[in-house]
């Protein structure tokens, strides 16, 4: 019955969503506006940069609401929204950027705090979110996307408009080059509990 | 390292845990200052809009102005034949409305290009007049 009653409430701010409210958006944009940042950012906008594309990104999806006919879970279809942004944005405004030529590197910005600082802090959720931000920029993605959002592969592969075995490819390299990174900070039987 | 003694299972738990745990810093009046920059959009959509439906009726009259000026000028009996038969039907022959029917529709078919030309201007005239006077009203309400 709660379930029902939460399907119901949800119809209705999706139908208000659709028919232009104002206030329905901004429910939207409260709840999902800290995972367009978080798309931005994996992604290596830099921070005078993220801001203007995420309000890209939201003022897309006001206008693009009347035609989102929910195929998809909101979140989904905005987390495409924003990786196209930004994709779009990092390939307008850097030049010779390019997604392939990130794959096999190390992101860039990588921070000089590496895993042994952060492990002073003595806090898992940072140690292995370092890790993430040092892997490529679209393995990073990938795994935000699947364990952080529990998106599936089919609903990854269409955010990132890549194909299946693709992203399961990018899963299985970033998965095993965080194990070895995190296995290196905490030892196994720590990253194992 | 002894990496191969990781359980799967259990290292995705950790990375899922670990990684819902992360909040993602964003600046406290995003949402404030994103529905601002929606409604001056909105606004500035709207007033496109009627700015671009002024113009419209603004040509439409002139047009239809040049196009009233050209008949006049290169047709003038087609013209005042034209405008002789709507008239002269109206005011001459209102009694007998019903009986010049089969003789309008010979007109008509004698001269319908005429009239499908002055139905399409006189109907574009009275969408550019309601335009004119109502269009902002219309489209804000």
């Amino acid at each position: 019955m709660d379930k029902v009653a939460e399907n119901q409430k949800k119809d209705n701010w999706l139908r208000l969503l659709c028919s232009g409210d104002q206030q329905a958006f901004a429910r939207l944009i409260d709840k999902y506006k800290e995972m367009v940042f978080l798309c931005c950012r994996r992604l290596g906008l830099r921070e005078d940069e993220i801001e203007d594309v995420a309000s890209e990104t939201f003022m897309a999806a006001y206008k693009g609401l009347s035609r989102y006919a929910g195929q998809s879970d909101l979140s989904t279809w905005l987390w495409g929204i924003a990786y196209r942004k930004a994709v779009s944005y990092l390939r307008k405004n850097r030049k010779n950027w390019q997604l392939k030529d990130e794959l096999d590197e190390q992101i860039s910005y990588s921070r000089s705090d590496g895993p042994a600082a952060a492990m002073q802090a003595e806090e898992t959720e940072k140690i292995v979110w370092q890790a993430v931000e040092q892997l490529p920029r679209l393995w990073a993605t990938a795994i935000i996307l699947y364990y952080r959002e529990q998106k599936c592969i089919f609903d990854i592969a269409k955010i990132m408009g890549q194909n299946e075995n693709t992203i399961k490819t990018y899963l299985f390299r970033a998965r095993a080059r965080l194990k070895e990174m995190l296995a290196a900070t905490f030892g196994a039987d720590d990253a194992d509990r | 390292m002894p990496t191969g003694r990781l359980d799967e299972d259990r290292f995705d738990r950790f990375l899922a845990g670990a990684l819902q745990k992360h909040s993602e810093p964003v600046p406290a009046d995003f949402t404030e200052r994103m529905l601002s920059a929606i409604q001056q959009a909105e606004q500035r959509r709207i007033l496109a809009g009627i700015v671009f439906q002024q113009r419209l009726a603004l040509a439409a009259s002139i047009v239809l102005g040049a196009c009233a000026a050209l008949a006049a000028v290169f047709f003038p009996a087609a013209t005042t034949e034209v405008f002789r038969s709507i008239t002269g039907s109206v005011t001459e022959h209102a009694a007998t409305w019903f009986g010049k029917i089969p003789q309008t529709i010979e007109t008509i078919r004698n001269q319908w290009q005429s009239y499908a030309i002055l139905t399409a201007v006189f109907g574009f005239a009275i969408y550019s007049l309601v335009e004119l006077l109502l269009g902002d009203r219309l489209r804000i309400a």
